[in-house]
């Protein structure tokens, strides 16, 4: 008897547990030149406001030690070309696509929420009021109860696809947020988004960021995480979506025994195009040779 | 399953199989890689991973230098000039790297006969234009082509010799005048094209080096109305693979409420036209 990898986010049903980070998976069509996306528990797709937005002037990215900061400024197509050209490609696969929504204001939350609402194929929103690179709405929602709970409950309205709200680490009581989310009619919730930060070359003294500040990803932030999810998981009573810095399985297991449902390969797509595929082995691998019968047997059990 | 279109594109481990010094600071590294080998078109680039630790994290991008496909090998050329580079230095031969590839869009040899092609390289822009050159000899013939290299110093001009061994039409320039034509190798250029006066229409123009040095290339060839000239871009990668969209440059796009539009240096490029470029 194989062990059973399924789990429920909302009425999202996953084969396995594992999704990607939004922003680090583009739309999909990229990764398929390496594996069937159908493998993955499901895409998460790069945030996608009402109309294009153009990102930030570049640089945009800069290595750091052990991750990356980021300030793509969401440069994304708009949500005709997601409808027109980038949905019709991932239906194509056997995979619940979960859409990340950005707005400068409410109304583009909620405009672009209900028009997803029927889109065949999408079976969630992910709710970005967390991105630290863009100076309108974002994460000015996203960094107090009251802003965050606006957002979700205006989306709430608009649609009746799963509703996960993504989370900033970038405040002082993440808990908090996370409860003013789950009050407001959010199914899920995922954490973490980046933390803000900057790097300066001290030869030019220069910021190496075109935008100053950026996102930061990958192992160097995955403590903080792991916390964080620890934390949100056990005390709201929906499912949690974990994800910073995890690079292999072991990291996954990490974040499900801390309280996380499912988990999101991010920046490790970038390093191993194959990440997220390895991590899904790996977590089978896991429960079979520790016994376990199922995913959910295993989430929330740290002590 | 649905289609999934054939790609040779993919993760290999690729063993070293040799690597030296060429010149000050400046490796060759040959690597087995069939797949890669037999796929890759000239411009297009690798993404190598320098290090199994997460730190430095991210894999760095190298052009591809030269295809052996009956061996199954290539050769990248690369400078030492930070922690990632001195640690593929460092790399022995017999040794496995991961490499994603191959990646980007590549140069386009034209598809018109009794065109001249010249070829303007700076420092180690010479590397994919090696490469270019092998393609362009094999469709076009040697005889159409002319390399016009340049560096700093005699010592910065690289490929000179294996430019050479090809029988292609081979001049280079010095910022110091150490060697060949004194000056840089963007002066060589306009002579160059100075000499084919009239004939500009049939020349296609080839460019890879220091960012400053393709702008004023991508000038000269717009004032001389050449029929072509691609350049190929550098820009801080990330994923090396067009789904971070960290590496973009402005493109022009006249559809655009703007006039330009971001394009990913690592998808839609590395090589671009030169007249689409934003040059700031
Ligand atoms: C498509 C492409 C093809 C390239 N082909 C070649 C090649 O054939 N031969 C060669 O020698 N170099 C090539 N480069 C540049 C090469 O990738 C960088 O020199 C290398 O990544 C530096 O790594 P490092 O860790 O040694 O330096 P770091 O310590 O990371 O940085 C040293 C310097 O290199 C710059 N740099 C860092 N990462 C990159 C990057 N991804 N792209 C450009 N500059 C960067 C930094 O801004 C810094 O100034 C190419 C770059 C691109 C984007
Ligand atoms: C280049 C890049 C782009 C990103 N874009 C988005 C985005 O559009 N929306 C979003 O909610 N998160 C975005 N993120 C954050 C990731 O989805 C993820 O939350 C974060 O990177 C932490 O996970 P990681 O350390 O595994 O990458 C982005 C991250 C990176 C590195
Ligand atoms: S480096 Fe990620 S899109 Fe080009």
């Amino acid at each position: 008897m194989g062990v059973d990898l399924s789990v429920e986010v909302g009425r999202i049903r996953m084969k396995n547990p594992v999704t990607v980070g939004s922003g680090t998976f583009g739309f999909g069509r990229e990764m398929a030149d390496f594996y069937d996306l159908s493998q993955l528990g499901a895409i998460t797709v790069k945030g996608t406001s009402l109309e294009p937005w153009q990102g930030n002037d570049y640089p945009r990215t800069v290595e750091t030690p052990s991750g990356m900061l980021n300030a793509i400024g969401l440069q994304n197509d708009g949500i005709d070309s997601l409808i027109n050209e980038k949905m019709p490609f991932l239906r194509q696969y056997d995979v619940p696509v979960i859409v990340n929504v950005v707005g400068h204001s409410l109304e583009e939350y909620i405009e672009v929420a209900s028009r997803l609402d029927k889109v065949e194929g999408i079976a969630g929103l992910e709710i970005n009021v967390s991105c630290p690179n863009v100076k309108e709405g974002c994460m000015v929602f996203g960094t107090t109860p009251q802003g965050t709970a606006e957002v979700v409950r205006g989306v709430r309205a608009a649609t009746g696809l799963t509703l996960i709200t993504k989370l900033s680490p970038n405040v002082t009581d993440i808990v908090s947020i996370a409860q003013a989310a789950v009050d407001a009619g959010s199914d899920a919730l995922s954490l973490i988004n980046t933390l803000m930060g900057t790097a300066i070359d001290p030869w030019a003294r220069k910021f190496r960021l075109a935008n100053v500040t950026g996102g930061l990803s990958g192992p160097a932030v995955k403590p903080v995480a792991l916390r964080m999810v620890y934390e949100v998981a056990r005390s709201v009573d929906v499912p949690v979506i974990g994800m910073g810095g995890i690079m292999t399985a072991g990291d996954a297991i990490e974040f499900i025994v801390a309280g996380a449902s499912a988990i999101a390969v991010g920046t490790a797509n970038f390093v191993n195009p194959m990440a997220a595929v390895e991590i899904i082995d790996g977590i089978e691998e896991y429960l079979t040779k520790m016994g376990f019968a199922s995913v959910d047997d295993i989430v929330g059990t740290v002590s | 399953m649905p289609k999934i279109p054939y790609s040779m594109k993919g993760i290999y481990d690729c063993e070293l199989i040799e690597q030296s010094e060429v010149s000050e600071g400046v490796w060759l590294a040959r690597l087995m890689g069939p797949q890669i080998a037999r796929s890759v078109t000239a411009g297009q680039f690798v993404n190598v991973q320098v290090s199994k630790c997460t730190d430095p994290l991210l894999r760095r991008p190298f052009s591809v230098h030269a295809a052996y496909p009956d061996e199954g090998a290539f050769s990248l050329l690369y400078v030492v000039i930070g922690r990632g580079t001195r640690l593929f230095q460092r790399i022995c031969a017999g040794e496995k790297i991961s490499v994603v590839g191959p990646l980007g869009t590549g140069f386009d040899l034209g598809d018109q006969p009794h065109t001249e092609h010249i070829v303007v390289a700076g420092g180690c822009g010479a590397a994919p234009l090696h490469f270019l050159c092998d393609a362009l000899c094999e469709k076009w013939g040697c005889e159409h082509i002319t390399v016009l290299a340049g560096g700093r110093s005699k010592e910065a001009v690289l490929c000179e010799d294996e430019f050479r061994s090809h029988g292609v039409d081979i001049e280079v320039a010095t910022d110091d005048a150490s060697y060949g034509y004194g000056g840089f190798v963007t002066g060589l250029l306009s002579e160059v094209i100075g000499q084919r006066k009239g004939n500009e229409s049939n020349i296609r123009i080839y460019s890879c080096g220091p960012h400053a040095m393709m702008r004023e290339v991508a000038r000269i060839c717009h004032e001389s109305k050449v029929a072509n000239c691609q350049v190929s871009l550098e820009n801080n990668m990330a994923c090396g693979i067009g789904v971070c969209t960290g590496c973009v440059q402005k493109i022009k796009a006249p559809h655009t409420q703007q006039g330009w539009e971001y394009k990913r240096v690592c998808k839609d490029g590395p090589v671009f036209n030169a007249e689409d470029v934003i040059w700031e």
